[in-house]
């Protein structure tokens, strides 16, 4: 035991378990959002002081998770096939055998699609979302939604050009968010079944 | 343990950050604005306090994010920032109102915690939070960077400007309020018989 944790117990006047339970009890707090107004404050605020780029295009955000996996879903379904027929996938134009490093960023961006839409396809096939849902639970899955419908924001924004590699990053980022999302819902699923 | 360190990040999303990528940001935004307006209004209990704290965050972490060598977790730094920043402020108010940092415990009025927005969750978080947010603020500041974030009595010292003693005796006073929210079930834990530790 360390001297500070020895201290503590001399004067915080709990039982060890009144502490581990306070202790777990404030951890399980679940996370409160902001307000969704408060992005738009600080975007304008770090364009006005110069702190990040100006977009190109501007276009309203929608929040709508939905809309944002359907475009991506499609994206991936038009772009898998496309990729996966051709030697020379889209943006590749070099042959393999000279370009080594292009091949393996799309063959992992082609990867990360077809990952991403098996996910999208396991989503779809789990019941609707309860009536009665645990308010933490909810906000989580909300909370990555959003961060899901930022991502497919930025790859589906025609106005944003990126490279294989940073497309590889939010794909892969798109995935582990998926998988979140997909293990949540499966376990509001199993909690509804029983 | 803290859930700034449960959200992990890319670091090639944090470079482009670090470049002024908008979009970058708006990720790094979106995974950590839970946790970071929680921390505010849980230190402040006023929405329109939080929502300015957060902004004050988000905006201190695009001029600084250049200098993140990633030596800590990204979300140690952020919830660094945030912690900064929600101290300032508290800071600010007790020094507009002209009184000590230890002041404050005469002046809540139990029950007041109905209000206070932080809202929507079960039973039984709803009761903690109403009870944490009863306390005064200087204690609530404490026991959550203690007992939620992790931080020490000594680094909570140096954040506040105080000593230890003055961190640890928040702790004791702040764990007297709660104290009634904490019946075991099965057990009596809130009589006078109750085997407390270090009496």
């Amino acid at each position: 035991m360390s001297r500070d944790s020895k201290d503590e117990e001399m004067i915080c006047g709990l039982t060890a378990d009144e502490r581990d339970l306070l202790q777990h009890g404030l951890r399980e707090l679940p996370d409160v959002m902001p307000p969704r107004h408060v992005w738009q404050r600080i975007r304008e605020q770090a364009e006005a002081e110069g702190l990040i780029r100006q977009r190109r295009m501007r276009r309203p955000i929608t929040w709508h998770g939905g809309l944002g996996l359907a475009a991506a879903a499609a994206l991936a379904a038009v772009l898998v096939p496309v990729v996966m027929k051709s030697p020379e996938p889209d943006g590749v134009t070099v042959p393999p055998t000279t370009q080594p490093t292009n091949t393996v960023e799309v063959n992992a961006l082609q990867a990360l699609m077809v990952e991403s839409r098996q996910l999208e396809s396991d989503l779809r096939s789990l019941p609707d979302e309860p009536r009665v849902r645990q308010a933490g639970t909810v906000a989580t899955i909300s909370e990555i939604e959003d961060r899901v419908a930022a991502i497919d924001y930025q790859l589906n924004d025609p106005a944003i050009h990126m490279t294989a590699e940073e497309k590889e990053i939010f794909w892969r980022e798109r995935v582990r968010l998926m998988k979140l999302l997909v293990g949540l819902r499966y376990a509001q699923a199993q909690r509804t079944a029983f | 343990m803290s859930k700034f360190a449960d959200i992990q990040i890319d670091a090639a999303i944090v470079r482009r950050a670090a470049r002024g990528d908008a979009h970058a940001h708006e990720i790094i935004y979106r995974a950590f604005a839970g946790p970071v307006y929680s921390l505010c209004l849980r230190f402040t209990r006023v929405p329109a306090q939080a929502e300015d704290l957060v902004q004050e965050t988000f905006i201190e972490i695009m001029r600084s994010i250049a200098k993140f060598r990633g030596e800590a977790a990204l979300g140690s730094w952020i919830r660094r920032i945030a912690v900064s920043k929600a101290l300032m402020h508290l800071r600010s108010a007790w020094t507009a109102r002209g009184q000590s940092l230890a002041d404050d415990w005469n002046e809540v009025t139990p029950g007041d915690a109905a209000g206070h927005g932080v809202s929507s969750q079960p039973e039984a978080a709803l009761d903690l939070d109403a009870a944490l947010a009863n306390l005064p603020s200087v204690g609530r500041a404490v026991v959550w960077l203690h007992d939620v974030e992790g931080f020490t009595h000594k680094e909570i010292a140096t954040l506040m400007g105080r000593a230890e003693s003055f961190s640890k005796s928040q702790l004791s006073r702040a764990y007297q309020r709660l104290r009634p929210m904490l019946a075991v079930p099965g057990e009596e834990l809130r009589g006078e018989g109750a085997a407390l530790r270090g009496f």
